[in-house]
């Protein structure tokens, strides 16, 4: 719980390009690995069922042969019924001659020799023990008999007798040359005609012959197969170290017919037993998994091989996914980062059609916006500087200027000192208009009452050759006007309209008038009667008017600085118009939105704070 | 665990558990060594096999008797009866009454009509024997001359079916000797005698007695001696070591037929205790203690004859 906390933790701090990696890695190698060891463990687990089903049927088999060999020697101590001659030596209990007694001897051992060692090879002795007598025939020499032990033993009573009892070496102590593996049968004879205990016979039986039949089912040297009977002692072992001892595994045993795991030393081992019918002797095979799934090996080593290549091709395919996805993103951060330390004019390199390349178009497409604003704010307010600097400009030109005082030292040469007040009165108006600069925005009747006087001291000074008039139809205290943009039009019709005529008429109005999209706006006209503005310069002013009312300072830059003011203030809507026509005069309109002083000062205040930045 | 072999679990079989059974084992009579020594083989078989032995015989071999003693089994409710009947049929509505009462029953040594009980322990092949002891007196007689037989009781079945048997034979292989009579000795020894001394007296050309029943030979034999005629009259039969010992050894008689009644009543007890398990029994069965088994349908044969002689007798204690 807690390492998963953390592991999101970390996966939510990290770079998407590991989580990305990290991703595709888990999606990819938890179910492969998931699937693969399924795919292993259920194969090995069948491999196992199967051969857990078919060990025991073989061991069944192999056990009822053992059972079968069994039977066959469990009939041998009966065949001692069958001689007339040893029954009856056996019978008399008489007392006798020391010759009589070596002969019995004879015929008795010569019959176990006939009966049991000649026709049988798996015997290898037998012993015939009487209350006061033993015949012994062996093939090989022996040591350890002490029948004494063999007929009670400790624990036991002695059995009824009927049944073959099984004696294991360990129990009698007897042991043959070579040390072969042997079982002892012990059985009674009965005489039972007379229904008394005539002695017991003991048959040496070598259990060579299990060992046939052990190797007819395993040949495998790692697995280990016993015979024990159903208290656990070992009869038969392919260890022969093993034979006599007592195992007691059996207890742990969850069943005795069929096959199961368990767990050794060694490892994890197989487990088959059988048990047989009659005897309850219990066949156990033992075999180590390994050993048994030796097959299923190369099958979990290609598996694992296979899920090791495809780790390492999903490893890389997902670092490419992971490296394409985000090295765009990286691309595009670090241009937004080239961006915020200033530098505008960035190349986005992303041309792919998938989502960071739409997110990279959109930036690049802000960026441009946004540089395209910077270009105009900046540009703007600069040429709107630059207006008002040469508004500010002409109110001191020095022609004007001069002229002016040229005027009243000649007025005041003639004494006519009405003149000169009135003169020194309008200039001193003017200069404090141009000086009051604080105002973007004034009201209509100031622009026309400074537009009045300028006119009347040019009228001082051209005296009849000029005459004007202004009339004001809108309301022109309540609606604002920016500064200046009469005066360069009315100096330019004076300029050129006095350079080439006797008389010029120069009329303003100002009229309000419903523009096309019902909004009021004011119109100036100022009309004159001069020379009018020859086709090609008109043409090329209006073009001048349309592409770049920014241009230089030449002639007729009065009038393409009124304009440029007019469009950056109010927007393209807003404009100068020129309507000439050589020798008859020249009409310029000049046409702003109705703004009233309230909004004039909102506007101006606006404009300040676009300064400010 | 992988791979389970296990049988389903065996059916716990029967009432071996709680109470033991009861056999009641019926002889022909009592007091002679015969069924004395059967008694003992039947006893040992109850001690071995932990089932409770009923023995009891009427005092002289009579079927109104063994009927009586059946009756009063029948009261005592035991498991199972078996009977060596002195009659095959008479004994029927008694043996008929039992079964009726969930008793079974069977018979040894002697046989009922096979309607009347579920098995019958024969102790040899009644052809077998009877041909075999017939060998043995003509053996004695050079194969000619007059004989007589002394039965226990012509109603017996394994008598008279021994009988058959001998006089088949000895018509058969035996041209030169004829029998001059057959005597019913109620397996009585005192009865034997003087059915003995009176063949000796009626038959002055007898060449020898064939005695059927146990105590035929030994009474034979004493009448013979008695008669001064011991060695000139053949004795041979039936009859069991002990009683026939004295006589062998001293070469009044030289062979006597017999089986071990001991083994009989072992076995009897035996399978006795296995018909009430409901085990069936198979040919060429191996019994406990006694041996392997024939069996024919509803028929055991313990086995074969012995003859004893003076060689052997020393080593049968019955």
């Amino acid at each position: 719980m807690i390492s998963k906390l953390l592991e999101n933790i970390t996966l939510k701090n990290s770079r998407l390009s590991t989580k990305l990696i990290v991703t595709y890695i888990l999606l990819t190698v938890i179910p492969m690995g998931l699937l693969g060891m399924l795919a292993y463990y259920e194969y090995t687990k069948s491999m196992e069922e199967k051969v857990g089903e078919y060990i025991p049927k073989l061991l069944k088999q192999a056990n009822s042969n053992i059972e079968n060999n069994l039977s066959e020697l469990e009939k041998l101590p009966d065949s001692i019924y069958g001689s007339s001659d040893v029954m009856s030596i056996l019978r008399d209990s008489s007392l006798k001659t020391q010759s009589q007694s070596y002969q019995e001897q004879f015929v008795v051992e010569s019959f176990l020799t006939n009966m049991y060692l000649d026709n049988s090879s798996e015997i290898l002795g037998a012993f015939l023990v009487t209350e006061d007598r033993a015949f012994i025939s062996t093939r090989i020499p022996y040591e350890g008999f002490k029948p004494e032990n063999w007929l009670l033993p400790p624990s036991e009573k002695p059995a009824p007798g009927e049944k073959v009892e099984f004696m294991f070496p360990g129990q009698t102590g007897l042991e043959f040359e070579g040390g072969p593996p042997y079982l002892l049968l012990k059985k009674q004879v009965t005489d039972v005609d007379n229904r008394k205990t005539l002695g017991t016979i003991f048959l040496a039986v070598n259990l060579a012959f299990i060992e046939e039949v052990l190797y007819d089912v395993e040949e495998n040297e790692n697995a280990a197969m016993w015979v024990m009977d159903k208290g656990g002692q070992v009869i038969f072992h392919t260890d022969a170290g093993e034979i006599g001892t007592l195992s007691s595994e059996i207890r742990e045993y969850p069943l005795l017919n069929g096959s199961f795991q368990a767990r050794e030393d060694g490892g994890r081992t197989l487990i088959s037993v059988n048990q047989s019918a009659r005897h309850n002797w219990i066949l156990v095979h033992r075999i180590p998994l390994k050993d048994l799934t030796v097959g299923t090996d190369v099958v979990r080593n290609a598996t694992i091989f296979t899920f090791l290549t495809l780790v390492a091709i999903t490893t890389l395919i997902s670092v490419f996914l992971a490296w394409s996805v985000t090295k765009p993103i990286k691309r595009l951060g670090r241009a937004m980062q080239e961006v915020e330390e200033g530098n505008w004019n960035v190349s986005i390199p992303i041309q792919a059609q998938d989502e960071v390349g739409a997110l990279a178009q959109s930036f690049d497409s802000m960026l441009a916006e946004i540089r395209e604003l910077i270009e105009k704010n900046y540009t703007t307010e600069l040429r709107q500087k630059n207006a008002e600097l040469y508004a500010l400009q002409s109110q001191i030109n020095p022609h004007f200027m001069y002229n002016t005082l040229q005027t009243i030292n000649m007025a005041v040469e003639d004494g006519e000192s009405d003149t000169v007040i009135e003169m020194v009165t309008l200039l001193g108006r003017m200069l404090r208009y141009s000086l009051s600069n604080k105002d973007r925005l004034v009201p209509i009747s100031q622009e026309t009452a400074h537009i009045e006087d300028y006119l009347k001291i040019q009228k001082y000074r051209f005296e009849e050759r000029l005459t004007y008039l202004v009339q004001t139809e809108a309301d022109a205290d309540v609606y604002a006007v920016p500064k200046f943009i009469l005066q360069p039009i009315v100096e330019n019709s004076i300029k050129y309209g006095l350079e080439k005529r006797k008389g010029l008429h120069i009329e303003i109005w100002v009229e309000e008038m419903l523009n096309a999209r019902g909004e009021k706006d004011i119109v100036f006209t100022i009309r004159d009667n001069g020379p009018g503005i020859e086709e090609e310069t008109l043409e090329e002013l209006k073009a001048k008017l349309q592409s770049d009312p920014m241009g230089k300072r030449d002639s007729g830059f009065g009038i393409l600085n009124v304009h440029a003011r007019v469009m950056l203030m109010f927007g393209s809507r807003y404009e100068l118009q020129v309507e000439s026509f050589a020798e008859k005069g020249t009409e310029i309109t000049i046409q702003i939105p109705a703004i009233s002083k309230n909004e004039a000062a909102g506007y101006s205040d606006t404009q300040e704070d676009g300064e400010g930045k | 665990m992988i791979y389970n072999g296990e049988q389903t679990k065996k059916q716990e079989s029967g009432q071996i558990s709680g109470e033991m059974y009861t056999i009641a084992v019926i002889p022909k009579v009592e007091g002679i060594s015969y069924f004395e020594a059967a008694e003992e083989g039947a006893r040992e078989a109850g001690e071995d096999l932990n089932v409770n032995v009923l023995f009891e015989g009427p005092p002289a071999a009579d079927w109104k008797q063994q009927s009586t003693i059946i009756e009063s089994f029948i009261q005592k409710e035991v498991d199972l009866i078996a009977v060596s009947a002195n009659d095959p049929e008479k004994l029927g509505p008694v043996l008929q009454k039992a079964e009726e009462k969930g008793i079974k029953v069977m018979t040894w040594d002697s046989d009922t009509n096979a309607g009347y009980r579920e098995l019958f322990i024969n102790m040899v092949d009644p052809e077998n024997l009877g041909r075999h002891v017939m060998d043995n007196l003509a053996s004695e007689m050079g194969e000619e001359g007059e004989y007589a037989i002394m039965t226990g009781s012509h109603e017996a079945a394994n008598v008279s079916e021994w009988m058959d048997y001998i006089v088949k034979q000895q018509k058969k292989a035996y041209p030169g000797m004829k029998l001059v009579e057959a005597v019913e000795t109620e397996d009585n020894p005192q009865k034997s005698y003087l059915a003995a001394k009176k063949l000796l007296r009626d038959h002055p050309r007898l060449k020898g007695i064939l005695g059927s029943s146990s105590v035929g030979p030994p009474a034979a034999v004493e009448a013979a001696r008695d008669a001064g005629k011991a060695g000139a009259v053949a004795v041979t039969g039936l009859s069991t070591p002990n009683l026939m010992r004295e006589y062998i050894k001293e070469g009044s008689a030289r062979v006597v037929t017999l089986w071990s009644p001991k083994k009989l009543g072992y076995l009897t007890v035996s399978l006795a205790e296995q018909l009430l398990d409901g085990s069936t029994l198979k040919d060429g069965q191996h019994v406990g203690k006694v041996g392997n088994i024939k069996v024919k349908g509803d028929t055991v044969i313990m086995g074969l004859p012995i003859d004893f002689t003076r060689e052997n007798i020393n080593q049968y204690d019955f």
